[in-house]
């Protein structure tokens, strides 16, 4: 096929696919008036730039442009972009969305007085997320990493006068903070052992990391050498980092907090952005890991997929429900990597990607209806509350469709995108478990019990919202409730996302992943084309099926009513596992704790010699200002004293009478004399 | 033939009463004239040493000279008398005290 660009031409591509977002963030704060048409326009051109880069390299080629930087001994970093398939099918994947994103704020956030800083934040996020997946090297993708976090702090606190976004902010930055020291552990390791943070040179063709090896405990590589254990503590750091973006356990309190921001931020941050960041750095960084470090995030991954689907159970709040969807379908991302199948990991982080943001700013359309009859007949109810709404798909029939259809591609039906890529997944790991044999059987029964709440949550949100009666009537005895679909701002983001719900845009046989053509194109080993890949979909799917029967007996008809309100596993589910309540107690205890040693030993020790110092200095102080006094001054106003006093007596002799002056001079005379007759 | 002694008590009385009288009057004019006594007593001194000095007559010639110049001084006097009169309206030296510190 004929080249259109040149690879310089595509490198400037690039570069405008970055800068875009970037001026409109600084612009949007000059020019408020305009800020969502600069963002809509800026993001409108990296996508652009996205789709042509995408169409220019996918499966050709891979670009990497560098320029040095910093150098430093024999370490050089230098500040480049490298365009691989990873790179432009985020790229690609992230600017369709948040293009969606922008043109869904408008309406969304039409109300808010602060609209242009909204922009402005979102046009920063963007330019951070973006800049993520190009850079060329380990530093640079850190210090976009750290910008994707700042950015994700200003938006979730983008309602900063409401006391628990601000309290939810703070949380999860904190909470990235803590992954990122690991990171940033990770690359000193890193650059001491390699002396190079080039994603290329470490990862790439004749790569750095496999001509390095382990042999007799010790790490060798071409510059340096360590104890073997630091290659597992390194994959630790970079996992941590991960961890902490990617909201997986123990550090994905952040996430569902996060929920306070504006409901499209969420959609963003949870779809194609944020939470990705940390799954695309697993996928770019995956040779580096070992056995051990791969075993603990199939663990971690599955662990945290399992807990977020079991508290996604019960949550009443729609965002919290979905919240906890991404942090299950996180950990099935961990889990793809860690099993090494990151074809599986890219392509579901790319159709949940489109699935999430979808389920989001369906339920913000939901949120924002009922804000506005909220507003309008000056009620007081939660508007997120799963309670309030019901049989909402004669009111919105659009949404409902597209919730519906969001829903059926997360819980992995046929036709759907879900399918292609949680199967994927699936299929993945009872390999994975089969080659490994005996206790590993435990990872494909929990992933797919995982799958089942997957299932069985996102239809419990489906018919409680959408089915059934309207039940806020009834709770507030008024009549003419009534909401409606909103303007096309809205629609047209969430009818596109629902459109690519479908498993067709993502394999021409949507039935078969073969013809999936994002797995194909990141595929590193042929599938042996085993039994599982028929039976495995089947299995899940047939009970998938059914639990969906059941939950709309349960929640649309009221066919069977579920009484466990006062069981443990209820309980344990609802309060999120009791995890914010154990750092809450544990954690900041302890945290408060040696704080509040610290404070007294500040406040008494080091106070206590600085006011003893003061105390000294003062009394000091004071000796030598009675000393200036007295004795200083003492002797210079005596002497002064002495020459007025001198002075006063001589001017007597000064009376002005000519007489007075004769007699003066006679006794000068006389004592002249006097003194000549005696000496 | 008169001593020596008795000359210099002669102008040694009329000093003294000359510097009383300038010490003591009220009126410019009597000091004036109190000065004039001491002059002329050191006159009789100097014409007293010159009798009994007679190798070049020296004290003749500076009583000469003394008398000469105590009619000058008197002119003098006199004319700054008449000038203080005319600013401060009397001759009294205690009324005119300007100088004064």
């Amino acid at each position: 096929m004929v080249q259109l660009f040149t690879p310089y031409q595509l490198f400037c591509l690039a570069l405008l696919a970055i800068t875009a977002p970037f001026l409109s963030f600084i612009l949007s704060l000059i020019f408020k008036k305009i800020a969502g048409a600069l963002g809509i326009l800026s993001i409108g051109i990296s996508f652009i730039s996205s789709l042509i880069l995408f169409l220019g390299i996918w499966k050709k080629q891979t670009l990497h442009f560098a320029f040095h930087w910093i150098e430093l001994g024999n370490v050089k970093i230098d500040v480049g972009i490298l365009l691989n398939d990873l790179s432009v099918i985020m790229l690609l994947l992230i600017s369709f969305i948040a293009l969606l994103v922008h043109i869904y704020s408008v309406e969304y956030m039409r109300k808010d007085g602060l609209k242009y800083r909204y922009f402005a934040y979102l046009s920063l996020f963007c330019f951070a997320m973006l800049s993520v997946v190009i850079a060329d090297n380990l530093f640079l993708l850190y210090a976009f990493w750290e910008l994707v976090g700042f950015s994700s702090y200003l938006l979730i606190g983008f309602w900063f006068s409401k006391e628990k976004a601000v309290q939810a902010n703070k949380k999860a930055f904190i909470m990235n903070r803590i992954g990122d020291v690991g990171f940033l552990i990770g690359l000193m390791v890193m650059l001491t052992q390699f002396h190079t943070l080039d994603l290329s040179a470490l990862f790439g063709s004749e790569n750095l990391i496999s001509s390095s090896f382990v042999k007799n405990g010790i790490w060798v590589t071409p510059f340096n050498t360590l104890p073997s254990y630091w290659l597992t503590i390194t994959g630790f750091c970079f996992f941590a980092g991960a961890m902490a973006k990617s909201a997986q356990f123990p550090l994905h309190t952040w996430l569902p907090d996060a929920m306070e921001g504006p409901t499209a931020v969420s959609s963003l941050i949870h779809a194609a952005t944020m939470v990705a960041a940390g799954v695309f750095l697993l996928l770019r960084i995956a040779p580096l890991f070992n056995e051990v470090v791969l075993t603990t995030m199939v663990c971690i991954g599955l662990f945290t997929a399992f807990m977020a689907a079991t508290i996604a159970l019960t949550q009443k709040d729609i965002k919290k429900v979905l919240a906890f969807s991404t942090i299950s379908q996180l950990g099935f991302m961990v889990v793809a990597v860690g099993v090494q199948d990151q074809a599986a990991a890219i392509f579901h982080l790319v159709t949940h990607a489109f699935f999430k943001c979808l389920l989001f700013l369906a339920a913000g359309i939901v949120i924002h209806e009922l804000h506005h009859l909220k507003e309008k007949h000056q009620l007081d109810f939660d508007e997120q509350d799963l309670n309030n709404m019901g049989g909402l798909r004669k009111q919105l029939p659009i949404t409902a469709l597209v919730f519906l259809l969001a829903a059926m591609a997360l819980s992995g039906l046929p036709f759907t995108s879900g399918y292609l890529s949680k199967d994927a997944i699936l299929v993945s790991i009872f390999e994975w478990a089969d080659l490994k044999g005996g206790v590993y059987w435990i990872f494909p029964l929990f992933i797919s019990i995982t799958s089942w709440l997957t299932t069985f949550y996102i239809f419990r949100v489906v018919f409680k919202v959408f089915f059934g009666e309207f039940r806020l009537p009834q709770l507030l005895s008024k009549s003419d409730l009534k909401i409606h679909e909103p303007s096309s701002w809205m629609r047209v983001p969430v009818v596109v996302l629902g459109v690519f719900c479908f498993g067709f845009f993502f394999a021409y046989n949507p039935f078969s992943l073969d013809s999936a053509w994002i797995y194909q194109g990141f595929i590193q080993q042929v599938h042996s084309e085993g039994f599982y890949h028929i039976l495995v979909p089947l299995y899940i799917n047939v009970l998938s099926l059914a639990l969906i029967f059941l939950t709309y007996q349960a929640y649309a008809n009221k066919k069977i009513i579920f009484n466990l309100e006062h069981t443990w596993f209820y309980q344990l589910s609802l309060n999120q596992w009791y995890f914010n309540d154990f750092y809450d107690v544990f954690l900041m205890k302890i945290v408060l704790f040696k704080a509040s040693v610290f404070n007294w030993f500040d406040h008494n020790i080091i106070d206590g010699f600085i006011h003893f110092l003061t105390d000294l200095v003062i009394w000091l102080s004071k000796i030598s200002d009675w000393l200036d006094k007295h004795a200083i001054d003492g002797l210079v106003n005596g002497a002064a004293a002495l020459v007025k006093r001198i002075g006063i007596w001589l001017r007597g002799m000064q009376s002005g009478k000519l007489q007075h002056y004769f007699i003066w001079m006679l006794l000068l005379f006389l004592s002249f004399m006097l003194f000549k007759i005696i000496v | 033939m008169i001593p020596l002694q008795h000359f210099l008590f002669i102008s040694a009385i009329l000093f003294c009463l000359g510097l009383f009288a300038v010490i003591t009057r009220k009126n410019a004019i009597q000091i004036l004239m109190g000065i004039e006594l001491m002059i002329n007593a050191s006159i009789l001194n100097l014409v007293a040493f010159s009798r009994f000095d007679k190798v070049d007559n020296t004290g003749q010639m500076f009583a000469l000279f003394i008398i000469v110049l105590a009619a000058a001084a008197v002119a003098v006097a006199l004319v700054i008398i008449m000038n203080l009169y005319k600013r401060v309206k009397s001759i009294d030296p205690n009324q005119s005290d300007t100088l004064r510190g």
